[in-house]
């Protein structure tokens, strides 16, 4: 009797040392067809679980099935809420881990392991609720609405698994965590009617695939006038409605992206500054003027900043150095930053072709539901952004420098890859002023750039202590209140940054601190080589 | 005599110390609630969702140099990263938030050689 005892006392405690609450998540409402809004809760169980004060959860949905309309905070009154979100990325689950345990999956993305993954499919939505109080069992955190699109050419034949809670982050108010599962597993809707030919999408096509929506478009008649605009949905989407476009009938398309985007400042860098000017060199080196090192015809046009229309030369790259120096040169110019942008767009497929010496941005299209032709692919680029880090990068074989119908002779192309290499970044308080370092080793290196990104309400900007060698042209420069554009560039593409600590800033603090953490963070930070080779900076 | 003398001289050093040396310590006693950890190493912050600025405890098993790094919460990129000198226990610090990205973020305590010591959820609302 004493053992049986002895083991229920065992089973009680071990229970009550393991217990679990749990995320539920399902429809409020019933949706029967595409164009309905589905409206998710998402609510807490105790079951037999602590008291919880911290719920943090995180999900993905099917942006090719569902589009994001609203959310609604269900917290109680008094308690913190914040919801984020990434478009593209995937959750990958803890390996040899129940993908319901939610707290084991939350430890999983905790070490900062590969726990996402990018996939144009899916979007990333993160809830954070911080109340004072314990949570009621049931309580709901937030409610999501989103429409049922169309899942016509949308590559997935129902609605299968279209939300997936991918981890919980439950604690108590002294920060014990709470063990947590979820359900369902997954969330699939069924039955859904309606959806056809009617409606028309524009998938956008750019490199800038984190900020789809501050894209918009435009569809013309063939008379010019605005048939409709909107705005692209998070998944890079224009839906347009059943019944605005007529089939048989030609109608052209533009994209715009916003002039407010602060990292408009981030689009034009060193790494274009480099294949301008050793394009401006290779077009004064051959016998008829015509030698290249562009891959793409695109980029004459993208590198003339000047907008004169002769191509790439000189006064372009002077421009462009201009403007990383924060130098006015006195000339208006093309050059893509706040508010301001040079948008280029055109159908993907023909995107930066080569028409009789001329490089085209065909915009035209016809709706034909009974050809399937019920949506297009608009590409988007932008005038200074030689390397394409905002832009599309054509591939019509036509756009290629290298498969064009010029002559060998007149051409001279490197393909320019992407490599990446580790440097030091870092700030510390010594004697009172804080100094950041930029620490690096790597070597053949012509140029480079940093936009660097502080709190200007608590420190300030005191000196940038360059030691780069004796032959670069270093630059630095205040571009907004708080960002610091600081890097340098060999004009003659000989001298190489010296390896060391070639940049350190200092700050002076405007109120007493005792650490930095967060007031000084990192943008752009990228290198170049000769050959025009772009270095992406991994900071460790 | 000579121990007065010993005695001015050793108030004299005292005086000279640079008090910015060190980030301030607080005794486990003086640790807010919210702030406490329960090991013997970690790093924690006063809330969860952070607007402005919000403060931090750190605590290490013996003194030296460290690094707070905060990491972009889904692609895991390093945006910013601090070296501190701190001593064993609690150190109380502080998150400046204004500058970042509305986001999700991850802070990590690690030694000074990159080897992971302890990490945080945190977003800035």
């Amino acid at each position: 009797m004493k053992k049986i005892l002895l083991l229920l006392v065992s089973v009680i405690f071990t229970l009550n040392s393991f217990g679990q609450s749990s995320i539920d998540y399902s429809p409020v409402n019933t949706v029967t067809q595409v164009g309905d809004t589905l409206i998710m809760k998402f609510q807490y169980f105790k079951s037999d679980g602590g008291d919880l004060t911290l719920g943090q959860f995180d999900f993905e949905y099917n942006n090719k099935l569902l589009s994001y309309i609203s959310h609604t905070s269900q917290a109680p009154s008094g308690a913190s809420f914040a919801r984020n979100n990434w478009s593209g990325y995937k959750y990958i689950p803890k390996a040899d881990a129940d993908e319901d345990d939610m707290d084991v999956q939350f430890a999983w993305w905790l070490t900062g392991g590969d726990s996402y993954s990018t996939s144009a499919d899916w979007n990333i939505e993160r809830i954070t609720v911080q109340a004072a109080a314990a949570y009621t069992n049931g309580g709901e955190f937030v409610k999501y609405s989103f429409k049922i699109k169309d899942k016509f050419n949308s590559g997935y034949s129902d609605y299968s698994d279209i939300i997936k809670v991918n981890w919980a982050n439950y604690q108590k108010s002294d920060g014990e965590q709470i063990q947590t599962i979820k359900s369902p597993s997954t969330q699939s809707i069924s039955g859904i009617a309606g959806g056809n030919a009617g409606s028309f999408v524009i998938n956008l096509k750019t490199a800038n695939t984190s900020n789809y929506t501050d894209y918009s478009y435009t569809v013309f008649d063939s008379s010019g006038t605005s048939v409709t605009s909107g705005d692209f949905d998070e998944s890079g989407q224009g839906v347009i409605a059943e019944g605005v476009l007529e089939n048989n009938v030609t109608y052209t398309a533009q994209a715009n992206l916003t002039e407010s985007a602060t990292y408009l400042d981030e689009v034009v860098t060193v790494s274009d500054l480099a294949l301008v000017f050793a394009e401006a060199i290779g077009a004064t080196d051959g016998p008829t003027g015509q030698m290249t090192t562009f891959d793409y015809f695109i980029q004459d046009i993208m590198g003339d900043v000047v907008g004169d229309s002769n191509g790439v030369d000189f006064q372009d790259s002077y421009e462009i150095l201009a403007y990383l120096q924060g130098v006015d040169s006195g000339n208006s110019n093309l050059i893509t930053k706040l508010t301001q942008t040079e948008d280029y767009s055109g159908i993907e497929d023909t995107y930066g072709a080569l028409v009789s010496d001329v490089v085209t941005f065909a915009k035209a299209f016809t709706p034909d539901s009974n050809a399937s032709v019920v949506s297009i692919d608009l590409a988007h680029g932008l005038r200074g952004d030689v390397n394409f880090s905002h832009s599309w990068t054509p591939s019509i074989e036509s756009g290629g420098k290298s498969t064009s119908a010029r002559t060998t002779s007149q051409r001279n192309s490197v393909y320019k890859s992407t490599e990446t290499a580790n440097i030091d970044l870092v700030s510390e308080i010594i004697d009172g002023e804080i100094h950041f370092s930029i620490n690096s080793d790597v070597e053949e290196m012509v140029g480079s750039q940093f936009n660097i990104v502080f709190d200007p309400n608590v420190i300030q900007l005191e000196n940038v202590i360059f030691d780069t060698g004796n032959e670069m042209t270093n630059f630095s420069n205040i571009i907004n209140d708080g960002v610091v554009r600081v890097g340098s560039f060999d004009l003659n593409f000989e001298a190489s940054v010296k390896v060391g600590t070639p940049y350190k800033l200092i700050f002076i603090p405007l109120e007493e601190i005792s650490n930095t953490s967060g007031l000084i963070s990192f943008k752009v930070k990228e290198g170049v080589r000769q050959d025009g080779t772009q270095i992406n900076f991994i900071i460790q | 005599m000579k121990k007065i003398l010993l005695l001015l001289s050793l108030i004299i050093l005292a005086g000279c110390h640079n008090d910015d040396d060190f980030v301030e310590i607080f005794p486990e006693a003086e640790v807010p609630v919210s702030l406490q950890i329960k090991g013997l190493i970690g790093i924690k912050l006063e809330n969860t969702i952070v607007t402005d600025r919000v403060a931090m405890n750190v605590k290490l098993p013996e003194s030296g140099k460290y690094r707070i790094k905060i990491r972009q919460g889904i692609t895991n990129e390093l945006i910013s990263q601090e070296m501190i000198s701190a001593e064993e226990g609690d150190n109380i610090l502080k998150v400046y938030v204004s500058s970042l990205d509305k986001s999700g973020y991850m802070i990590q305590l690690t030694d000074e050689f990159h080897n992971v010591l302890g990490n945080q959820s945190f977003v800035v609302n």
